[in-house]
């Protein structure tokens, strides 16, 4: 059975488009159907990132009940070697869309919810979708939060800034426990991560903190912040140490072993 | 059908009909009981349509917000599919899901001898 994945975090430029770009071009990688959705609406960046210029359909407008679902996916499968399928349903940058987005009351907000559950029948049980990878805003966000009550498993990118690890902390046992759902740590920009004992001493000291499992941690490469967004990790540098990070975090979700 | 079975039917017709007047009997003494609670005498209408968004969701008490998930989930309903998934007794759902329709977060329709719960029929109609 498939799995829906919500990355998220309590803090802006923690790395969530960045995990969770990579993320589904690992999981396509490795032979899987997957499914990537920009859900950050205040924000879009999905587009930007793999270089899509426009689309005839955004996932606002199957959240606004004025397309099918089938005309907002973007299949990209050629730009991943391998037998995988990745197809993405991109938020509409227009800052009027984003306005609208922004505006949108109560019962908009239960209407998208029923919309982001029924996506779990649409494409995994009908169209064999492995992965649904949700890429949210930061916070307490409607769209965040639809995304992750629709969710099987909400990977919280984090890292080691103080107000970072108080907020994450918080959403831990008063947003992600409230709705029961699994949960596991992605810590990034992390320093002096070379030495094992290093290593060691923070996936403890994060165990402590957060009492949930951790799903990976990611040392702050200088190479992502000179790729400027250009690259998609794992799919254009196969060999870097991110890609293998990553290819061992998919394992991980993949085999269910997140501990 | 041999004359056994016709008589061997009966009194499981009467049964059942016994059993379905006393699940909406208990049915109805949950409802008066939940307006009580609510001190609301007299009001037998639920307040009008209130959305069940995230929000609303997060600001329920724990085991409100279970039942009410778990119908967010299956689009529609009974007390019995609701139990099952949330391993909750069917009476304790029952009660619940009746809570929920009288706070205006649910709503319900009778089908047959069928009690179905929904938070809105656009959920499943218009996707």
């Amino acid at each position: 059975m498939g799995k829906i994945i919500a990355v998220h975090s309590y803090k802006g430029g923690t790395g969530k488009t960045l995990l969770s770009v990579n993320l589904a071009a690992t999981f396509a990688k490795q032979g899987k159907k997957v499914c990537l959705f920009d859900l950050d609406f205040r924000a879009p960046s999905l587009f930007a990132i793999l270089k899509i210029a426009s689309a005839e359909n955004w996932l606002n407008d199957y959240l606004n009940n004025t397309c099918d679902l089938s005309k907002v996916l973007i299949d990209i499968s050629n730009r991943i070697p391998g037998k995988g399928k990745l197809f993405v349903g991109l938020a509409n940058p227009a800052t009027e869309a984003i306005r609208d987005m922004s505006a949108k009351d109560r019962k908009w907000e239960m209407r998208a919810l029923g919309r982001l559950l029924h996506l779990r029948n649409a494409l995994i049980n009908e169209k064999g979708i492995d992965y649904i990878v949700f890429d949210t805003s930061p916070g307490l966000q409607y769209s965040s939060i639809n995304a992750i009550v629709a969710a099987d498993l909400v990977a919280v990118a984090t890292t080691g800034d103080r107000s970072d690890v108080d907020g994450t902390s918080r959403m831990l046992k008063e947003l992600y426990n409230l709705f029961e759902k699994k949960t596991g740590i992605v810590l990034n920009k992390v320093l002096d991560y070379n030495s094992k004992e290093r290593q060691e001493e923070l996936y403890n000291r994060i165990k402590n903190i957060y009492q949930v499992p951790l799903l990976g941690m990611v040392p702050c490469f200088c190479d992502i912040l000179r790729a400027q967004g250009n690259f998609i990790f794992a799919q254009d540098k196969p060999d870097h140490p991110f890609s293998m990070l990553l290819n061992e975090m998919a394992k991980k979700i993949d085999a269910n072993d997140i501990k | 059908m041999s004359k056994e079975e016709v008589l061997g039917r009966k009194p499981v017709v009467i049964l059942e009909k016994i059993r379905e007047n006393l699940e909406r009997l208990n049915e109805k003494m949950e409802v008066i009981i939940e307006l009580q609670k609510h001190d609301r005498k007299g009001a037998m209408q639920p307040i009008q349509d209130t959305p069940l968004d995230v929000m609303t969701l997060l600001s329920m008490p724990d085991h409100l917000r279970k039942t009410a998930m778990t119908v967010c989930r299956s689009g529609r309903a009974t007390a019995e599919e609701i139990s099952q998934q949330t391993t909750r007794a069917r009476a304790v759902e029952s009660a619940y899901l009746n809570q929920l329709v009288l706070m205006g977060y649910l709503k319900k329709e009778r089908k047959g001898r069928k009690a179905y719960f929904f938070a809105e029929r656009e959920n499943e109609a218009e996707i």
